[in-house]
Order: structure tokens, then C-alpha cells, then sequence
């Protein structure tokens, strides 16, 4: 016979998956609701031929194709850096540090995890003029400094994902391969990072999604309302979150905010994109694909 | 005659947490033979097997001191030296844990992963490898035919048999068994047992096993470790 605390437990936890949905499937249904009407051509491309644009022949000056490109460039980039140096730190925290330096580690990366992205955003800021000063005029905030700062903001994502999976594999299965004469680094790479996969990817999901949304950083770091397309990683951008950021907080009239929502929609089908490509790389990543025989 | 001697251990400790498993273990294993390792449950049985292979090395807070010696092309080798490869020693000392252990890939992947290990990669010398030891172990039949199906899907006693193909392919000096038909019923344990009497000729079988029935039937040398200590009887 059942509990009635179990009772209790089992509705609450129904109730509270009902209202995660609904909260998702609200917003979601709100921004396809308000901005659907604003997917046009001319949102992306404004009055510059698409095929120009796309060619990067013209600029694109009242569409937010610099912003999609701007976006894109962020998040490649940003995760680019972020997930080398993560998955490595998460690995040698769980196969090689010691206690005391894992304790020093695990401390630093919680408090990097608690910076609030406005601070890291400043940080990122006062780099770009040191070395405006001391190192190079040349220098500005720019593409390559914010997509730094966002990889230290999503990098305890990434080395705690990676560091708990690992740690979380059975004993038996960690000693298979090293039974059978695997050295410590074919034992990581053909057994013990194939099984925690899954683990790592919702890490690497968690960073993407972070670093395409975040905007207190990049407003520090180089993004601007108008750049045009990024020329290269030491120029000024434009980005999703801050064109969402601005045109929303300086509408003149209901077309302006429209377009807000468009541009929400177009930045989530950017998440998914990406999203889809983490799904696919660890579907393809199985254990075979990390030894050919 | 010392020649028949293929393990020395002496003055054996090993704790865990600062309490003694195994207390000052002094024994020999005699060559191509099989020697079953009795004794209650907690006796540090399974942990002198990874005393062997230095599996245990990956445990927080467990410590070892004392020798032992293997024997490899005549001499005797103490395997803690700290010049000796770890991963060498692996592969001539093959495990086969109680709980069938193949890994999430297809058969033949399981039998050939530890020739890739080992840096093997003429792909027709592994296949006749694979196909050697699956025959050894009398899978070849049951498995011939789908050798790209996940291993995952074969029995219990088949997974076992598998494991222990595994574990032979690279033709090890000795084989550790801890446990391997505490998981499987009489039939499939009947198997294991006919296999380790075919290959007892070739390696040195150490088999930790609570069934005293199956003691008698495959072991030439009894040892019963009780409170760390050693009582050695022959069949």
C-alpha cells in the first residue's frame, strides 16, 4: 500500500515537471507567437540582396545578418577555446590530480563559476586596454577578447561535466581495458571518455547555449550596434543578444519590438543548430569511432 | 625444484584504510598448473589477485610492501620494480572478473581491442587471432555468424566466455579468474571449467572460487587464506 507520502512526493514532482513545461512551452509559444510575423527576408537582409549579402559583396546595414555571422563567430569561437582546456582540466582532475590539488582546483573553478558575467565582461574590458597601451594600438575590444571572456565564463561547465562523468564510471568497467594491458591514456581515450560522452556533451550544450545568449559580457568586449560583418577576430561585431538587448529597451514604435521577437527566434534556431551538431558529433563519437580495427 | 616455480610472493601486506587485508603472505605458484584460492568471504582473496597484475594501484589509500616475483623467459622478475611497464605486465598477467565485463561495442571488437592495444594492426593476422581464441573458448560456433553484433546481447555464460577470449588473445603467461562462473549456472560454469583444464598446459591459472566442488574437480594445488594467513594443501 502506498504512503501517502509517496503520494504527496510522486504529485509534487508531476506538478513541477507540468510547470518547467509549461514555463518553456510558454515563452517558446509567446516569441513564435509575436515575432513569427517578423521572419521575412528583410529581417535577416534588410533592403541588401540576399545573395550580395551572403557573398559578403554589400553590407547589410538595417538586417541582422552581421549579428547571425557575429553570433555564429562568438560561439565557434568561445567554445573553440573553452572545451580543449575544459575537457583536459576535467580529465586531469579525475584521472591525475591528487586530493589536495584537486580540493584547489574543484575551489577555483566554483568561484570562476560564481563571477557574475558583468565582472568578467569588465575584466575582459581592462585587458583589452592594457594591452591597447602596453602591447599594440591596434589592439580594441574586439571579437577574439569577448569570445575569450566567454569561454572563462563557460569553462567550469565544461571541466565540472567532464570531471564528474569520468568520476562517475563503475570500478569494473575503469579497470577493463587497463586488465588487459591499456596504458593510462589508451584507457582514457578508448574507454573512460567514450562512456562518459553523454555527460560531456550536456556540459559542451550548457556552453553553447551560455555563450550564444550572454550579453553583459560582450557589451563590454566589442560588441556594437553597427560593425557590419566581423572582418576579422581583432574587429568590433555585432551580436544576437545585444541587437535583441538594444532594440528592445529603444523601440520607437511596434515594428522596431517586432523585430526584437524575430531576432529571438532566429537566435534560438541558432541554439538548436548547434545543439543538433553536439547531438550528432556524440552519436558519431562511440566507442568505435575512437579505434579503428 | 625452483625452474616449476612461475610466482613468488614473500612478506606480503596489503591494507586498506590502515587495515591489514593480507598479512605477511609468503607463498609459490607452481608453473602450468591451476591453483584455487579458498577462504571466507573478506579474506582478501580477490585483492591478492590484483597484487599480481598491480590492479589495485588505482585505489586511494590502499598500500602494499613486500615482493613478488614472476617468472618470464626463465627469470624470475620483481614486478614493483620501478622500471618495469605496467602495461607489459598486464598482458601477461590477463584477469577475468567475476561479473562478465565486455564492453558496449560489437564481438569482434571485444576480442581484438586488446591487439590494438598492443599495437597491433595487420587486420588478417587479428582476425585469425579473434577467431583462434573465440574457438578456445567455444564461442566460435555460437558467434561466427555475427561477429558485428553488440557483445552486450550475448548470455551471461556467452559474455563470460568472451571475456576470457579477451583475456587470452594475447596468449598470457597467467591467468587470474576471480570468481568467473559465480554468475552463470552449471552449464555455462561447466564450460569455463572444461576450458581452464585445456589451457592449463600453456599458462598458470590462479582461480579464486567459493564452490569447493569445483575445487576438487580442476585444481591441482588448494591455498585457503584465513585472517591473512596462508594454509596450502595439494590434491
Amino acid at each position: 500500500m502506498t504512503r501517502p507520502i509517496d503520494t504527496l512526493i510522486t504529485i509534487l514532482s508531476w506538478i513541477s515537471g507540468i510547470i518547467l513545461l509549461g514555463a518553456i512551452s510558454s515563452i517558446i509559444g509567446y516569441l513564435l507567437l509575436k515575432g513569427i510575423g517578423a521572419i521575412k527576408v528583410s529581417l535577416i537582409f534588410g533592403e541588401t540582396n540576399p545573395v550580395d549579402a551572403l557573398f559578403l559583396r554589400k553590407q547589410v546595414f538595417d538586417g541582422i545578418f552581421p549579428a547571425i555571422i557575429g553570433t555564429f563567430a562568438l560561439v565557434v569561437l568561445s567554445v573553440g577555446f573553452a572545451v580543449p582546456v575544459g575537457l583536459a582540466s576535467g580529465i586531469y582532475l579525475s584521472e591525475y590530480a591528487g586530493p589536495k590539488i584537486k580540493n584547489v582546483f574543484n575551489l577555483s573553478f566554483d568561484i570562476l563559476a560564481g563571477i557574475p558575467s558583468i565582472v568578467i565582461g569588465l575584466f575582459g574590458f581592462s585587458l583589452a586596454v592594457f594591452l591597447h597601451k602596453h602591447l599594440s594600438q591596434y589592439i580594441f575590444p574586439c571579437l577574439l577578447i569577448s569570445s575569450l571572456c566567454l569561454a572563462f565564463l563557460v569553462l567550469p561547465y565544461i571541466v565540472r561535466t567532464t570531471q564528474v562523468s569520468l568520476e562517475n564510471i563503475p570500478e569494473q568497467t575503469r579497470l577493463t581495458a587497463l586488465a588487459l594491458g591499456a596504458t593510462k591514456l589508451q584507457n582514457i581515450f578508448y574507454v573512460l571518455i567514450p562512456k562518459s560522452l553523454s555527460g560531456i556533451v550536456s556540459g559542451i550544450i550548457l556552453s553553447i547555449g551560455r555563450c550564444a545568449e550572454d550579453t553583459a559580457v560582450i557589451m563590454l568586449t566589442g560588441v556594437v550596434a553597427t560593425a557590419g560583418v566581423p572582418k576579422s577576430i581583432l574587429s568590433h561585431y555585432e551580436a544576437l543578444p545585444f541587437y535583441i538587448y538594444y532594440i528592445s529597451s529603444q523601440y520607437s514604435n511596434t515594428e522596431e519590438l517586432l523585430r526584437g521577437y524575430g531576432a529571438s527566434i532566429v537566435l534560438l534556431a541558432i541554439c538548436s543548430f548547434f545543439f543538433f551538431i553536439a547531438f550528432v558529433v556524440r552519436n558519431r563519437l562511440r566507442y568505435h569511432a575512437f579505434y579503428r580495427i | 625444484m625452483d625452474t616449476m616455480i612461475k610466482i613468488k610472493i614473500t612478506h606480503l601486506n596489503f591494507s586498506y584504510n590502515d587495515h591489514y587485508v593480507l598479512k605477511d603472505i609468503t607463498a609459490e605458484f607452481q608453473e602450468n598448473s591451476i591453483t584455487a584460492i579458498v577462504g571466507p568471504s573478506g579474506t582478501g582473496k580477490s585483492t591478492l589477485l590484483t597484487t599480481l597484475n598491480r590492479l589495485w594501484e588505482g585505489i586511494p589509500n590502499a598500500r602494499m610492501n613486500g615482493k613478488v616475483e614472476i617468472r618470464f623467459a626463465g627469470h624470475l622478475y620483481d614486478i614493483y620494480d620501478r622500471y618495469y611497464s605496467l602495461s607489459e605486465l598486464r598482458k601477461a598477467v590477463g584477469m577475468v572478473f567475476q561479473t562478465p565485463n565486455p564492453l558496449p561495442m560489437s564481438i569482434y571488437r571485444n576480442i581484438a581491442f586488446p591487439l590494438k592495444l598492443a599495437g597491433h594492426e595487420k587486420k588478417d593476422a587479428i582476425a585469425d587471432r579473434v577467431e583462434h581464441a573465440l574457438r578456445d573458448v567455444y564461442l566460435w560456433g555460437d558467434v561466427k555468424d555475427r561477429l558485428s553484433e553488440n557483445a552486450l546481447g550475448l548470455s551471461g555464460g556467452q559474455q563470460q566466455r568472451l571475456c576470457m577470449a579477451r583475456a587470452l588473445i594475447l596468449e598470457p603467461d597467467i591467468l587470474l579468474l576471480d570468481e568467473p562462473t559465480s554468475s552463470l549456472d552449471a552449464k555455462a560454469g561447466g564450460f569455463i571449467e572444461d576450458l581452464l583444464q585445456n589451457i592449463k598446459g600453456r599458462c598458470t591459472i590462479l582461480v579464486v572460487s567459493h564452490y569447493l566442488d569445483q575445487v576438487k574437480r580442476i585444481a591441482d594445488t588448494v591455498m585457503e587464506l584465513s585472517n591473512g594467513t596462508f594454509i596450502e594443501g595439494e590434491m
